[in-house]
């Protein structure tokens, strides 16, 4: 497959995940702060200071805007042009990507993604409203749900989907450690007595923002509590998103993609994706929680950017003078 | 019952003195116009614009699209369709063809002179002057050695029909030509809009366009190997064709390909895959010769491949149009295509040239100057429209801007008399009305020399206007060559497939 093909997918599926947790991060804190609404002003910028935090960035937000509340919150990451995490932006970039590789993909998936990115062209903060936030993102949501479909039943089994797979798991993973380091910023150092009630509900929204709500109850009866919550959106090894699970999976395809069939990556990529993932199998909540769970994330998600560099240096923008003959 | 009442929709219809593809005379259609028009006759305009409906649909549906560009901003438009085709009897498209294969020949045999020994020069049937000032002579090119003898291998020849009727060549286009993929999708389209009336109209099928491309490219690959790679080589998605560049390269099962993809290695060119460097034997290729190789051409080019020339020049890989083909669509240079017919082939043109003044030539200078607000004139290098003077729809002064013009530089110029294109039904609102076409076949030169039965006919929407591009108001029509016999027809062609 070219190499700018592959580059096209990867960053096709990459940016379709991004839009995809925008918007579930977004409908949860939502939710959640009408829950908290004995403790917090639905409106309070310690509400929706988290989110933009793991989407956008707080510099950037700033720069745009003065105030930190619900409406200027939901337009940046909605449909902020400036913001390129913004749901907006992901699918413009998504189609983009698309777009160069037409000829790749089939005409449903790209009339798809191109039916989506027009209408959130032409949808408006007002329109959001009228149709209401949790319908609007539910919506969106199912837009690009329906996409991943269409690819799952589409696609040929070949390199074009390992990159498609790896794209999109690279940045879940991505995407969960972000998210599961603001919360734990705000939710573990606080010093409250674990199991108050709002620790409850924030722990339950964090479950809720990974789509993990119903699995965890069903896989881990019992209370909810820092521990077992990051226990199992770190380290379960089954549910579709978790981190372990997410790096198992890009691992899986880079191994289609390099041929590398039992354990040993020949190129430095799957080495590196190799190692994070057995270390993910082998790591336990306690150790993570005593020493710095804040230094683990972080370093995750540095590697994960490593990662990416690495494939795109062996896969895509290789220099020709050691490039290998097909 | 309602009785089907004879429709109005050629209530407004009028000749104004053209040439009508459809009517002899008023009311009076031609032979091979008659069915369509005894169907267009018991049409009311509702179901008319329910046709045009469906056809606009289909094509936005598909997302057949080309890029205008506005204010550094690209934006994706529908190319306009009319749904009512235009139709070619048999016989005269025989014409055609022997025709266009003759001129086909001639100009492949004209390219190959120019680049070696240059006989038609030193026998001073061209003058030397035209080429060597033709903008896209390139004296790289001299001596190169191509891939089976072939020096031009696609020709989208513009033909107009004068207030005769006779079909005349208005310009070759031996770069990369465009729009065959609307020829292609817009038949697919009139197959859902009047599926009956192909049928018994016995309408040849184009479907073979693409495995015939395919073949003429394949035929340009070295012949030592035996599964070569064929890519399309693109500007990339912002170009205005790239939907044709991604419909042609699907059709054909090949890649498409960047400039940014391809890399060349001890003269032999590569793609970037993920599994490392995979050999390209044949390029057909969407970019003009000055973005092709930075290193011989523009050296600012970030479209092309740095070493593509010489890799071509060894024989390692083939382009398709070969470089330097723009010399023989050079508008001074079509003058003399008629002799250069005569030239290489000792036989008359069957396609006449439009009658064209040079005013390199001092007798046709003085002509010029003296008929100028008469006649068209043209810059030779510009293409589009760009840098004309229509003399009877001029002001004075902008005649006299152009006189100055052409004294200045007059190999930079030519004069035609102006030209009426003939006029085909279009859909206009709810009526029918006389719109002015062309028409663009498209000639394949490589085994043999094939030409697919149909064409691009493009209409100018507007009332009065002749000009048929797509970014100033203009459209296009389904092109129907009929058969001789049910042989070559559409519906047999599918029938075929089916079983």
């Amino acid at each position: 497959m070219l190499s700018r093909v592959a580059d096209h997918i990867y960053w096709l599926a990459r940016y379709l995940e991004r839009a995809d947790y925008t918007a579930r991060v977004l409908d949860v804190n939502s939710q959640m702060v009408l829950d908290m609404s004995g403790y917090l002003e639905a409106d309070a910028a310690e509400a929706w200071l988290p989110i933009i935090e793991v989407s956008g960035g707080r510099e950037s937000f700033l720069r745009i805007y003065k105030d930190v509340n619900e409406s200027n919150s939901t337009q940046f990451m909605l449909f902020d042009s400036d913001n390129p995490d913004s749901i907006r932006q992901s699918i413009a970039s998504a189609r983009e990507n698309a777009r160069a590789v037409r000829d790749q993909i089939s005409s449903e998936m790209w009339e798809q993604i191109n039916r989506f990115h027009l209408r959130l062209k032409g949808d408006t903060y007002e329109s959001f409203l009228r149709i209401g936030p949790s319908e609007y993102l539910n919506r969106v949501k199912s837009s690009i749900h329906l996409f991943y479909g269409i690819a799952d039943s589409m696609m040929p089994r070949s390199q074009g989907w390992e990159f498609f797979n790896l794209g999109r798991f690279l940045e879940r993973a991505n995407n969960l450690s972000r998210l599961i380091d603001v919360k734990c910023i705000s939710l573990l150092p606080a010093g409250k007595p674990e199991g108050s009630a709002v620790d409850l509900i924030q722990w339950a929204a964090l479950l809720r923002s990974c789509w993990a709500f119903e699995a965890f109850r069903k896989n881990r009866q019992g209370r909810i509590t820092g521990k077992r919550v990051l226990d199992y959106l770190i380290l379960d090894e089954f549910f579709p998103k978790s981190i372990r699970f997410s790096v198992t999976e890009a691992e899986s395809a880079l191994r289609q993609i390099s041929d590398s069939h039992d354990h040993h990556f020949k190129d430095p990529a799957g080495r590196a994706l190799g190692r994070l993932r057995a270390e993910l199998d082998y790591a336990e909540i306690n150790d993570l929680i005593e020493t710095d769970i804040h230094a683990f994330l972080l370093r995750l998600q540095s590697d994960i950017a490593n990662i990416s560099s690495l494939i795109d240096h062996t896969f895509i923008s290789y220099p020709v003078e050691e490039a290998r003959m097909a | 019952m309602r009785t089907p009442a004879r429709s109005d929709l050629f209530s407004h219809y009028s000749l104004d003195g053209f040439y009508d593809e459809m009517f002899a005379a008023p009311g009076d259609p031609r032979p091979h116009y008659r069915k369509l028009h005894s169907r267009l006759e018991t049409m009311d305009s509702l179901t008319l614009a329910e046709k045009q409906t469906l056809a606009d649909q289909a094509f936005l549906r598909r997302g057949v699209t080309f890029t205008v560009y506005e204010q550094g901003e690209g934006t994706e438009r529908i190319f306009p369709f009319d749904s009512l085709p235009r139709i070619i009897p048999a016989e005269e498209w025989a014409r055609l063809e022997t025709g266009l294969a003759q001129r086909m020949e001639a100009l492949n045999l004209f390219l190959a002179d120019i680049y070696g020994e240059q006989r038609i020069v030193k026998e001073g049937v061209v003058p030397a002057e035209v080429i060597r000032t033709s903008k896209h002579f390139r004296p790289e090119m001299m001596g190169v050695k191509l891939p089976r003898g072939l020096h031009v291998h696609i020709n989208g020849c513009d033909l107009i029909r004068d207030g005769e009727g006779n079909y005349r060549v208005l310009e070759d286009n031996l770069r990369c030509p465009s729009g065959v993929s609307y020829v292609l999708e817009n038949r697919q389209t009139l197959k859902r809009v009047f599926p009956n009336l192909i049928r018994d109209y016995n309408v040849r099928s184009i479907e073979q366009y693409c495995q015939d491309l395919l073949n003429t490219l394949l035929h340009l690959a070295p012949e030592h190997v035996p599964e070569p790679t064929v890519v399309l080589l693109t500007p990339g998605i912002y170009n205005s064709a790239y939907f044709e560049h991604v419909f042609l390269a699907r059709q054909m099962g090949i890649e498409i390909v960047q400039g940014s993809d391809l890399t060349v290695r001890d003269d032999r060119v590569f793609m970037r895959t993920t599994r490392g460097l995979a050999q390209v034997h044949v390029i057909y290729r969407r970019i003009d010769d000055d973005f092709l190789d930075p290193e011989v051409f523009r050296k600012d080019s970030l479209l092309g491949v740095p070493g593509l020339f010489e890799a071509c020049r060894k024989g390692n890989a083939a382009l398709c149009n070969p470089i330097g083909t723009g010399v023989a669509d050079d508008k001074a240079v079509y003058a003399y295509v008629p002799a250069i017919i005569k030239f290489y082939l000792d036989q008359e043109p069957l396609i006449s040239n439009v009658e064209t003044y040079l005013s390199s030539e001092p007798k046709q200078m003085a002509l010029i100057m003296e008929r100028l607000p008469e006649l068209v004139v043209k810059s030779v290098n510009e293409a589009g429209g760009y840098g004309m003077l229509v003399g009877p729809h001029a002001a004075k002064a902008e005649i006299e801007v152009f006189r100055e013009k052409i004294k200045a530089n007059p190999r930079n110029f030519i004069a035609q008399p102006t030209i009426q294109l003939s006029r085909c039904p279009t859909v206009c609102g709810d009526r029918i009305e006389g719109r002015h076409v062309d028409f663009r076949p498209y000639v394949l030169n490589g085994e043999s020399v094939r030409i697919m039965p149909g064409g691009l006919t493009r209409v100018a929407l507007r009332k009065g206007s002749l000009v048929v591009n797509s970014s100033q108001g203009g459209g296009s029509k389904d092109t129907w060559v009929l058969g001789k016999t049910t042989a070559d027809s559409e519906s047999i062609s599918e029938n075929r497939i089916i079983l």
